[in-house]
């Protein structure tokens, strides 16, 4: 067993079944103190079950867990105190105001005063619409409730399920730097997310899991390091002779053609050498027609992840391959208020 | 305290708890209304007696609470499961749990709210149920001087405090019901075939339907002699009111148990 000394969040051996199905399958997490930490998986991989087996929401069929430093078992809920979290879809009284709301939240579990719901009313740019019933929010403001309600306690260990569903590019910027800020002042923040771009500008740490078991872990910049790609794409009789030249240049097994793009060619090489590439070629005679470059999540990601059957064989769209672009965050305002948008 | 407070902030609000009361009291204003109304043009003598007995204080106190304990029994168990279900529909017992409250303590002390505001329910519609029975009266014509009889009067305190228990008890029903069905529509939906289901079980076995929960419930207000709570029409014997407290604290317990046993044993996934 690894241990885990200094660690806001462990489990170890996490199993969980439905059934005959296997959720997960021996779950060894560790996240730091102080980081914000993305927990990725395709659909079905078992991040949302390991989410409701971090909240106590369901139980372990064997392994352990521990929140901050302390174990936590059937019975321990107190250590849920300190934690906070946004697990699925928001879940309100839709007959009740956004204030109301958290008021009725706060009155559950750790003790929360009214002059925090109001801070954090204001801090998620709800303020003025607090005193609206919570069944004519659109999804955006649902969930910047549902991040709100999770911060009611002022957690030292955020768990927050997509936390970016929902929120437009406004309230994505807002909420990252939110919690950045809340990793700065020694909390710590999980998330589990699909947006793999999103993760990789917010994370400091990763854990990528399919089928249920943790298959890859640790600090982004170090994962993500020997993960960058440059693509280029030449005329399609003289793909021959540029895979030779880029051979040389970046070494055997590192040239590979994209499947279903003709004329285009992948080469595993830090994405800083992608004028290297060009030059390579064209004092060679070959003239690329395009460049693109990337050093990023989603290729370890699906690396990683493809062609794992995910638990629950959700997810998989057959007859897709190929399709990998990310999404990407538009700059926008950094406050809450920026948007969100009425029902 | 600060969750029974809280639920009950929630309840004070919320939509169910005025639909509920007021279809009941509705309900009985359109039953005194049209009897007030009709009593005097009943074809018989004995019907034209029946009908104005039900508008005559103090005898209409008797009525009015057995129809509030008879049609707000099947309330209560609506009541009760809507409540119960929304929290698992809605997902807002998942987030109290996931904010470390107890489940079993989440649970119950919402149910106390909830026999809280049946009891002011209760009160409530007792009231306007006098009301309508005074505006009954005078459509038939019929002297209110009996309104301030006072064995009658003396009486109702007791009985009030009786017919909360049972109401509380079927409200506890469906609250149970539902907490298992984990789904306010399935909550409500059984809650309602359980109520007639009883209703049903009537004609095959009516050594054991007195010990039923809804029928136990009307019984604890049975004060022989007084009329009160005995709507009439009933096919079997039933409970001594003393005897149907001791049924209706045990129905109560036992759905509570099960629910708090329920609810520490789910698994929350929804």
């Amino acid at each position: 067993m690894t241990p885990t000394d200094g660690l806001a969040l462990a489990t170890r051996g996490l199993e969980k079944r439905y059934g005959p199905r296997v959720a997960l399958a021996g779950l060894d997490l560790s996240v730091p103190t102080g980081v914000v930490y993305g927990f990725l998986g395709p659909n079905g991989a078992g991040k949302t079950t390991t989410m409701r087996l971090l909240t106590g929401l369901i139980h372990p069929d064997a392994g352990t867990i521990e929140i901050l430093g302390q174990p936590f078992r059937r019975g321990d809920r107190r250590r849920l105190y300190q934690v906070g979290a946004l697990i699925e879809t928001p879940s309100f009284y839709p007959y009740l105001s956004g204030r109301e709301n958290l008021r009725a939240l706060a009155a559950t579990g750790a003790h929360t005063s009214n002059r925090r719901v109001e801070e954090l009313l204001e801090l998620v740019g709800l303020r003025d619409r607090a005193r609206d019933k919570v069944q004519g929010y659109s999804l955006g403001m649902k969930q910047r409730l549902g991040i709100a309600a999770a911060l009611l306690s002022d957690p030292r260990l955020l768990l927050l399920d997509e936390p970016a569903n929902g929120l437009d590019p406004a309230g994505i910027v807002a909420m990252r730097e939110t919690l950045r800020h809340l990793a700065s002042i020694g909390k710590t923040v999980f998330i589990s997310s699909h947006v793999l771009g999103e993760v990789q500008q917010l994370a400091d740490m990763v854990g990528i899991i399919a089928a249920g078991q943790l298959v890859r872990e640790g600090q982004i910049d170090q994962l993500l390091e020997g993960e960058g790609v440059v693509r280029v794409r030449v005329a399609p009789d003289e793909l021959e002779s540029a895979t030779r030249i880029l051979h040389a240049l970046a070494g055997d097994g590192a040239i590979a053609p994209v499947d279903g793009e003709e004329g285009w060619l992948s080469i595993r090489i830090e994405p800083g050498r992608a004028a290297e590439v060009n030059r390579a070629l064209a004092l060679a005679g070959v003239y690329a027609s395009g460049l693109e470059t990337g050093s990023d999540l989603e290729s370890l990601f699906l690396a990683l992840t493809a062609g794992a059957p995910s638990a629950s064989h959700e997810g998989t769209f057959f007859g897709l391959a190929g399709s990998t672009k990310t999404d990407s965050t538009p700059a926008g305002p950094t406050n809450w208020l920026g948007g969100g948008g009425a029902a | 305290m600060r969750l029974f407070v809280a639920t009950i902030r929630k309840l004070v609000r919320r939509p169910a708890t005025f639909i509920t009361f007021g279809l009941l009291v509705g309900l009985m204003a359109l039953i005194f209304v049209a009897v007030g109304a009709t009593a005097r043009q009943q074809p018989s003598a004995s019907a034209q007696e029946a009908a104005l007995l039900l508008v005559t204080f103090p005898g209409a106190y008797a009525f009015i609470i057995s129809f509030i304990l008879g049609l707000g029994g099947l309330f209560g168990v609506i009541y009760g499961a809507a409540i119960a279900g929304s929290e698992w529909t809605w997902g807002t017992l998942k987030a109290a749990v996931a904010r470390g409250e107890s489940r079993s303590r989440y649970q119950l002390w919402s149910f106390g709210a909830i026999a809280l505001m049946l009891g002011i329910g209760l009160l409530g519609a007792f009231l306007v149920g006098v009301l309508v029975a005074i505006v009954g009266a005078s459509l038939a014509g019929v002297s209110t001087a009996g309104l301030g009889d006072s064995t009658s009067l003396g009486q109702l305190p007791e009985l009030l405090a009786r017919g909360w228990l049972g109401i509380v008890e079927e409200g506890a029903l469906g609250f149970a019901i539902a907490t298992v069905a984990r789904s306010q529509l399935a909550g409500v939906g059984v809650g309602i075939a359980v109520y007639f289901a009883e209703q049903f079980v009537t004609f095959f076995l009516p050594d054991i339907v007195k010990f039923l929960p809804f029928n136990a419930a009307s019984a604890v207000v049975a004060v022989s002699g007084s009329g009160f709570g005995d709507s009439g029409g009933t096919q079997f014997a039933r409970l001594d009111p003393n005897a149907a407290l001791i049924v209706v604290a045990l129905w109560l317990i036992g759905a509570l148990v099960l629910t708090s046993l329920f609810t520490e044993r789910a698994e929350i996934s929804g």
